[in-house]
């Protein structure tokens, strides 16, 4: 029995254990050394940063760190504009893909049941092609000789073409098609577990149906708006390819800043300290969204 | 039984219809949910609308809600067509039958939230609701959410809360259908009591035959469609109008034969399962020779091992099945051409002597004026 009992005990381990293993290889390991880059000091070689450990005559090493990364993104008004556009972009396209995410999987969960499966899908569909394929599909639409200026100037809404690649609007529509999905199926999975007699006993009571809509469906579908905003927020403040191929030269996202310093600057240390701060900012909303999601399911 | 039905307002045709249904039809597609019906209720009854599920009773329920409108026909409240009202101008409530209780709102708050949307004052509201919780005893329960709530104290949230606005009528959509019976027999009469002292009409929807009798000023009995019979429950029990009605209310046993005119006693039968002919009083208007049936209920036939002293309705047989319940019991008695009728007796004596068993040979009999005679 005992033998049993210990036997069993290491297989809970074990199945708890993969996925702490794969948090700690592939997310914590990588994040420490993302964290040490960060107060290292850029220097001119493979790897371009100094070690934070630095080997002396003693038994011990000697720490060398340098805050010189983080006090240049604090004085330099660039980065904290970059991250104020990024929080600003992300915000506006969660509230636009909020309205059109709820608009949508509201329908769908109000469809006939045979429909709702062919719906979904469509709303998954567009995961199977590559999103950078996606994202550059946009230009073609988007471009001053693209298909949406052909179509508004055939159909004479438009005489001249409008201009929308390389501007802020083109990054929101980028972001919002993008994280839509991921607006529409938490809200889906809400609002198709919602009791559509109540809208009814509401009706009956005397609510009319718009009040209805933001006494009773709006608060109840609650955990799904705020789970599909997360997710749909958390990525968009850290987007890179989208402003990067859509936006203009004006469009500041921290994404991009921090591929430039990168790549560009190979300022390994700047670059790291970007991530740090970004992860920083974005650990609020992570873990308050951890919260709701426990208490949605206690 | 309450005391409206005591006053029946059905029979005085100078009455005024509170509820006009008239040749009302509901169409979903091809399939015809309710089928040129017309109906009349009565102000304070407690109507029940009865039938198996797909009879159309909800249909007819969610109509006077206003949730469904009818494709032809109209549905007068108070004299006032009420149709094409949406339901939340409709002064009709109804209580559903999953509650619908808002999970996100204490019990106060959804009972008081009809009266929210009248824009009443404040103060008004507050009493409305001390109101309503006092009449269905929950007002140590105002601040629970409905999933702190018991089945049967959630079915009285949802009472609380669709009286609150005092309507005109309450709907009831099987209100007891999700609670255990004896708390479902405890319910059926405080409501009688709660609609006896509001004076609210009621209409109530259910499949359970029992429940309808016992709450009801008058039963709806609907098939597919139509109403096949609408009367007080007596008078759905002991006359019904065809061999359907007679089996959906109660247990009932059939005898099979041919009419034979009158005489001084009744009607005649000339029973192919009795094998003689049976008598009933009540008069019947058919051709000689027509197919007739008499229907007659389990507690009306006697059943005994000695012959009876009577010349008329006394068929032999051979015990096949009792069943004990405790109050009463079932026989089950096999007639010599293999038909099975039943008959059933309250047990008055605890002792079990002269007791009727299995095989043996009893007499069953019936007086005249129990059958009921039926065409169809």
């Amino acid at each position: 029995m005992r033998k049993i009992k210990g036997f069993r005990n290491i297989g809970r381990t074990a199945v708890i254990g993969i996925p702490y293993l794969w948090l700690l290889v592939l997310f914590l390991l990588p994040f420490l050394i993302v964290l040490k880059i960060s107060f290292a000091e850029p220097i001119i070689s493979i790897p371009p940063y100094s070690d934070l450990l630095q080997w002396g005559d003693s038994f011990w090493p000697t720490i060398k760190a340098s805050l010189d990364g983080y006090l240049f993104i604090l004085e330099d008004s660039l980065y904290v504009n970059a991250y104020l556009s990024s929080l600003k972009i992300a915000t506006i396209s969660t509230l636009i893909a909020l309205v059109v995410g709820y608009a949508i999987a509201y329908s769908i969960a109000k469809a006939p049941t045979r429909w709702r499966g062919i719906l979904l899908m469509l709303v998954i569909l567009p995961f199977w092609t590559s999103f950078l394929i996606r994202v550059y599909a946009w230009i073609g639409i988007l471009k001053t000789e693209g298909l949406l200026n052909l179509l508004l100037i055939s159909l004479g809404v438009i005489d001249k073409p409008l201009t929308i690649m390389n501007t802020d609007l083109a990054v929101y529509i980028g972001i919002v098609y993008s994280y839509l999905p991921f607006m529409i199926l938490p809200l889906y999975a809400n609002l198709e577990k919602m009791d559509f007699n109540l809208l009814e006993a509401a009706a009956d009571l005397g609510c009319r149906p718009f009040k209805t809509f933001w006494t009773v469906t709006i608060p109840l579908s609650l955990p799904g708006i705020l789970a599909g905003c997360f997710l749909v927020f958390i990525p968009a403040v850290g987007e890179f390819v989208i402003p990067d191929l859509l936006g203009g030269t004006q469009t500041l996202m921290i994404g991009k800043v921090l591929w430039i310093e990168f790549f560009n600057n190979r300022d390994w240390p700047l670059a790291s300290a970007v991530a740090i701060i970004l992860l920083a900012i974005l650990v609020v909303p992570i873990m308050y969204y951890q919260k709701t999601q426990e208490k949605a399911i206690s | 039984m309450t005391e409206i039905s005591t006053i029946e307002p059905w029979t005085d045709s100078s009455q005024k219809a509170y509820i006009e249904i008239k040749n009302v039809t509901k169409k979903f597609g091809d399939f015809t949910a309710i089928d040129n019906l017309s109906l009349k209720i009565y102000k304070n009854e407690f109507f029940s609308l009865l039938g198996p599920s797909g009879c159309g009773k909800t249909t007819l329920l969610r109509m006077l809600a206003g949730f469904e409108k009818p494709t032809e026909g109209t549905i007068l409240l108070d004299g006032e067509d009420i149709s094409q009202v949406p339901p939340h101008l409709r002064p009709i409530n109804m209580m559903f039958q999953s509650y619908a209780l808002f999970p996100h709102m204490s019990v106060e708050k959804n009972i008081a939230f009809g009266l929210k949307q009248d824009k009443l004052p404040s103060k008004e509201i507050k009493d409305r609701v001390e109101e309503m919780l006092e009449l269905v005893q929950l007002t140590e329960f105002a601040k629970r959410k409905p999933n702190q709530l018991s089945g049967g104290q959630r079915q009285r949230v949802a009472l609380g809360r669709s009286l609150a606005k005092r309507p005109k009528l309450l709907l009831l959509d099987e209100p007891l259908g999700a609670l255990d019976k004896r708390l479902r027999e405890q319910t059926q009469f405080e409501l009688m009591n709660i609609q006896e002292k509001l004076g609210v009409t009621f209409v109530i929807v259910t499949h359970d035959q029992e429940e309808a009798m016992t709450v009801s000023s008058r039963i709806g009995l609907m098939d597919t469609g139509y109403l096949t019979q609408v009367a007080t429950p007596t008078e759905i029990y002991e006359a019904p109008v065809n061999r359907d009605v007679a089996d959906f209310i109660g247990d009932v046993n059939f005898l099979e034969g041919t009419y034979k005119g009158k005489n001084e006693i009744g009607t005649q039968l000339d029973s192919v399962d009795a094998k003689c002919v049976v008598y009933a009083t009540q008069a019947t208007a058919a051709d000689i020779g027509r197919k007739l049936w008499f229907a007659i209920r389990p507690e009306k036939l006697e059943i005994s091992k000695k012959k009876p002293d009577f010349e008329h309705n006394i068929i032999k047989g051979k015990i096949e099945d009792i069943s004990y319940t405790g109050s009463m019991s079932t026989f089950h008695v096999k007639l010599a051409n293999g038909k099975v009728l039943t008959a059933c007796r309250a047990n008055r004596e605890r002792s079990a002597e002269h007791q009727l068993t299995w095989e043996d040979e009893v007499y069953l009999h019936w007086p005249p004026n129990s059958a009921i005679v039926l065409q169809s």
